[in-house]
């Protein structure tokens, strides 16, 4: 549930009593029609207060803990587990880990590693959604969730895939879980892992605690996955060029 | 009345649209792509144009006023409904209804169909020149059968082809697709439904006669619809690919 206007807009006064609606679009590069719309509808979209905060140089966890229906939030921080962590690690990085162990004679670095190893790409990636959800997954989250929150199972699973997941849910899945609640609030993009509050090393310790047996079945697995969904693309794009070629 | 009112704009808004849309293909057609499509539509104006009373009249008397453009709308809505089935079965990856289309089944249907037309329509008493036979059942008794049996051959052919098209359209509504091609997939479904409704005409009650009419020229507004969407969907994908 996005956040009362009535709230934000206290809270905006609170934090911003002497910005006009215009300077706050201005320095968080939001469209001034946005945020009026929202205002008006009198709900406003978690990644505006994000937006605001960052651009106020205030923390956006914080923040959006002020907020009644995000007061979870404030409790003290519960760090992500190592799977969340390496969850937010893209598939790429992984690959590139397996490779970066192997023998020289594959162009690795034995298992040390090495400091040539390119550094991770920032979280989240192309599907972290469903890579975190996929890491803190009992194999009977997704019921809990739709049980607690009343989303139907095929419209939560559609989210994961559209690598989507409203800060609600996203919540709503971390309690569901018993984890932190940074975890799914950066896997989605609402929040940096600095914001979070994560160590700036966290993933890469975490990806480095995985023997090479679990690195390579997870390689193996996100490969599979990937392969799936190229494949499904490129099903999709020989049905519209069939199309087009026909009727166009 | 509403109901003429409700007729003549939909008459005329079907005829704008089918025709536009063929002018807008002459470039392409001209450049040898999709001929039969830009025949779908230049085929569907000559049909609406022939169910028009002030064209039907026109073109009838040049034919000797002897409803002859009648039975020649028949046929370019049997070319039609067969053209843009099979584009589309084809364009949807349908390959049963390609195969029921021009198959043996289908030709075997429209040949039938066809001798049918032909034959009712040279037994029962013609003369004159009335938009969509109105009047012709009321002269005799045996006519009535005749023009009816003759009606009912016209709905035929386009229920057949429409019910074997329905499926796939329908399908490619909920697929992970362009939105441009699942909004032309719906307006093509709709299209279809209505075409193969036709041939459940007989039960719709003489009061409301009328919805014949308005579901007739909703399928023909949909099909050119949804085959415009597809068409101009093509197209921005042809801009942003260059």
């Amino acid at each position: 549930m996005p956040l009362p206007a009535k709230a934000f807009q206290l809270w905006l006064h609170g934090v911003a009593p002497n910005e006009s609606t215009a300077d706050i679009c201005r320095i968080s590069g939001i469209k001034r029609t946005t945020l009026a719309q929202q205002l008006v509808r009198g709900k406003v979209a978690e990644t505006t207060l994000v937006s605001i905060s960052r651009a106020l140089k205030r923390s956006p966890l914080d923040d959006l803990a002020s907020f009644d229906s995000y007061a979870e939030l404030a409790g003290p921080p519960r760090p992500p587990t190592p799977a969340e962590l390496v969850s937010q690690i893209a598939t790429m990085d992984l690959l590139r880990a397996v490779i970066s162990r192997s023998s020289p004679a594959y162009g690795g670095f034995g298992d040390e590693g090495s400091s040539l190893t390119p550094a991770l790409g920032p979280a989240p990636h192309a599907t972290s959604v469903r890579n975190w959800v996929d890491s803190i997954d009992d194999g009977e989250l997704r019921h809990r969730v739709s049980a607690a929150t009343g989303v139907a199972p095929q419209n939560y699973s559609a989210q994961l895939t559209a690598n989507r997941l409203s800060p609600e849910l996203a919540v709503a899945t971390a309690r569901a879980a018993g984890v932190g609640f940074t975890g799914g609030l950066v896997a989605t993009g609402l929040i940096t892992e600095a914001e979070a509050g994560w160590p700036a090393r966290a993933r890469q310790a975490a990806l480095n605690g995985l023997s090479d047996g679990d690195l390579t079945a997870l390689a193996g697995e996100r490969l599979q996955s990937l392969g799936k969904t190229l494949r499904r693309q490129e099903h999709e794009h020989e049905q519209t060029k069939k199309i087009w070629e026909n009727l166009g | 009345m509403g109901e003429p009112r409700l007729i003549a704009i939909l008459q005329w808004t079907t005829l704008a649209v089918c025709a536009l849309v063929a002018i807008a293909r002459i470039p392409s057609a001209l450049r040898g792509q999709n001929r039969s499509v830009f025949g779908v539509f230049v085929l569907a104006t000559l049909a609406v144009l022939l169910s028009i009373d002030v064209s039907y009249q026109a073109i009838d008397a040049w034919l000797g006023s002897e409803n002859y453009a009648n039975l020649l709308l028949r046929f370019v809505v049997y070319v039609t409904v067969m053209l843009a089935g099979y584009r589309i079965a084809r364009a949807f990856d349908a390959r049963r209804s390609v195969r029921l289309i021009i198959g043996p089944v289908g030709l075997g249907v429209l040949s039938v169909i066809g001798i049918a037309t032909v034959v009712l329509f040279l037994l029962a008493d013609t003369a004159g020149s009335v938009t969509g036979l109105a009047t012709l059942p009321a002269r005799s008794p045996e006519n009535a059968t005749l023009i009816e049996g003759y009606a009912a051959a016209g709905r035929l052919y386009p229920s057949f082809v429409a019910a074997c098209v329905l499926p796939a359209t329908y399908l490619a509504i909920s697929q992970r697709l362009p939105r441009a091609i699942r909004i032309g997939a719906l307006l093509l479904t709709i299209a279809f439904a209505g075409m193969a409704l036709g041939s459940l005409y007989p039960l719709i009650p003489p009061e409301i006669g009328y919805v014949e009419a308005v579901i007739n020229y909703t399928s023909v507004l949909c099909l050119a619809l949804g085959l415009a969407f597809v068409w101009i969907s093509s197209l921005m994908a042809k801009r942003t690919d260059e």
